[in-house]
């Protein structure tokens, strides 16, 4: 048996659609309770519902085999696992946003930066020498620049909205960020047959959803 | 921080004395090296990255030292110098602390581990590459892990001969290097839409990387430059006599592990265990190492974790 760890939210509901496309169900008893940890109907898998941020950190540790996540989790943990697949789920970006978005080039100064994204933004800033000043947030980043707590967010965009609603614009992208299959180092070698089986099921299923 | 008490501490001992009486079985002698050396050491030892890893200080003349991040360096400089004039193959084993800082949120971030290790220095080719990985096999059999067990086998010069095929510069070389290292199926045929026609193809689909002889033989319909295909040969005749020796079962070749090309010259080896989340050892071939030390000559060694077996030890021990 293998076990899989799934970020929690929006990455769950598309994980899902897409290990059953794969041939790997869940039934819906199991899937509208509320138990953290389940077993597939083969009894092949057992699936672990997660804060995204755990996710790296089960995976890592080998207590999950496998996980799925968003990149930009991945970006931030800096965890050391494999990534082979890009799943094409929960599409989004990792941006710069700000009330005035001509603030980078007009503003000499220390900038300061709210962000759930840490690492991230200090690594996409120090990259090119901007001098910032980090705020750790854990949510409603948004929030930041209209209260005056900082000047830009780095924060993810899905639609775009909810930047648009609270007066912001982006300024611009660090990256794209998709759900990402990760695997452990060791159980892709102690279990590689299983570990094999659930890459190729689910290659197939992704390229079976685009020709449909 | 961790402490041993009692019956994990006697287990602790066993699996260090199993480990080193193999060693001696096999004629190594053992070694204790320093402590504290100086930072310079480490440096010429282990290359920069991984040495600023170690815990560094001064004495009072202001001079840069570390707790030993490793001991293959000492060992090493300690062959090139010390031992200069005694003959060779100079085989040495050791169990000792070693000392890294590691971010606290990875699943390896101990400060302090014990390797039980070994260096062969000396000799050459295959049978000295074969004969650490069968000292490797003898240990964990005699730890009574061989149903779960896999040891990793690559040969650096494969990814070498490519990457110096494309000519690349040192940055692309490196993303090159994570995205096989990582197994980014994606990003890398994205990185190598570009080098359809080079040898890189061999690296296409990174999960079909690993695996049996193969693995080799997709890797040689594309692979044509003489220094990757030299180095498939290696590893081919290494694969061979591995079946010969009954022990194909616990090993597997992979060509995408590339996580430490400054360092190993040839074969490189990571072992797995059935209980452990991280790869509980690693070693291969550092032709390159003596030469810092003034004295190039080849070498091929190992490092178990001594912690980690423990753990995975002593976990088994409470589920039976």
């Amino acid at each position: 048996m293998i076990t899989i760890a799934i970020a929690k939210g929006r990455m769950q509901d598309e994980a899902l659609a897409l290990l059953a496309r794969a041939g790997v169900r869940l039934d819906e008893d199991a899937r509208n309770s509320r138990r953290l940890a389940i077993t597939d109907a083969s009894g092949k898998y057992r699936f672990i519902f997660v804060k995204p941020a755990d996710v790296p950190v089960y995976v890592e540790h080998g207590i999950a085999d496998c996980g799925v996540v968003g990149r930009d989790v991945l970006l931030e943990s800096q965890a050391d696992l494999l990534l082979p697949l890009d799943l094409q789920i929960a599409r989004c970006r990792i941006v710069v946003a700000a009330v005035d978005a001509e603030i980078m080039t007009r503003s000499l100064g220390m900038l300061r930066v709210a962000t759930k994204y840490s690492q991230i933004a200090g690594a996409h800033f120090g990259a090119r020498g901007i001098p910032v000043e980090i705020i750790q947030l854990s949510g409603s980043v948004e929030l930041a620049p209209a209260l005056g707590l900082a000047d830009l967010i780095v924060d993810l965009v899905e639609t775009g909205r909810t930047l648009r609603e609270n007066g912001l614009t982006v300024v611009e992208e660090i990256a794209e960020s998709t759900g990402r299959l990760v695997v452990n180092r060791a159980s892709y070698q102690l279990k590689a047959e299983a570990v094999t089986e659930l890459v190729q099921a689910l290659e197939a299923a992704m390229n079976g959803g685009q020709e449909a | 921080m961790r402490y041993y008490i009692g019956a994990e501490a006697r287990l602790r001992r066993t699996i260090e004395d199993t480990a080193m009486s193999v060693f001696t079985a096999w004629s190594y002698e053992e070694v204790i090296t320093p402590s504290v050396d100086y930072y310079d050491l480490f440096e010429q030892g282990m290359g920069q990255k991984e040495a600023q890893r170690g815990f560094r200080f001064t004495d009072n003349d202001g001079r840069l030292l570390a707790l030993r991040p490793d001991v293959t360096s000492s060992v090493a400089r300690m062959a090139a110098t010390l031992l200069a004039e005694r003959s060779r193959p100079l085989r040495f084993c050791y169990a000792a602390p070693v000392f890294r800082q590691q971010p606290q949120s990875h699943a390896e971030w101990r400060r302090e581990n014990t390797q039980l290790g070994c260096e062969l220095i000396g000799v050459n080719g295959h049978d000295a590459d074969l004969e650490v990985l069968r000292l490797a096999t003898e240990i964990l059999a005699r730890l009574e892990l061989q149903a779960g067990y896999c040891i990793t086998i690559n040969n650096v010069e494969i990814f070498n001969g490519v990457a110096a095929q494309l000519n690349l510069p040192p940055a692309a070389r490196e993303q090159l290097r994570r995205l096989i290292d990582t197994r980014e199926t994606a990003e890398l045929q994205r990185f190598l839409a570009t080098y359809t026609d080079s040898d890189a193809r061999a690296f296409l689909h990174p999960t079909q990387l690993t695996g049996t002889r193969e693995v080799i033989r997709a890797a040689r319909n594309v692979i044509t430059n003489n220094r990757s295909v030299a180095a498939l040969d290696s590893l081919e005749k290494l694969w061979d006599a591995i079946e010969s020796l009954g022990l194909a079962e616990h090993f597997e070749i992979d060509l995408s592990d590339v996580s430490s090309l400054d360092y190993y010259t040839g074969l490189s080896l990571r072992v797995f265990v059935r209980g452990a989340g991280t790869s509980i050892g690693r070693g291969g071939r550092y032709d390159g190492l003596t030469g810092n030390f003034g004295r190039a000559e080849p070498a091929v060694g190992f490092v178990l974790n001594l912690d980690a077996l423990t753990e995975v030890l002593a976990r088994r021990n409470v589920n039976a």
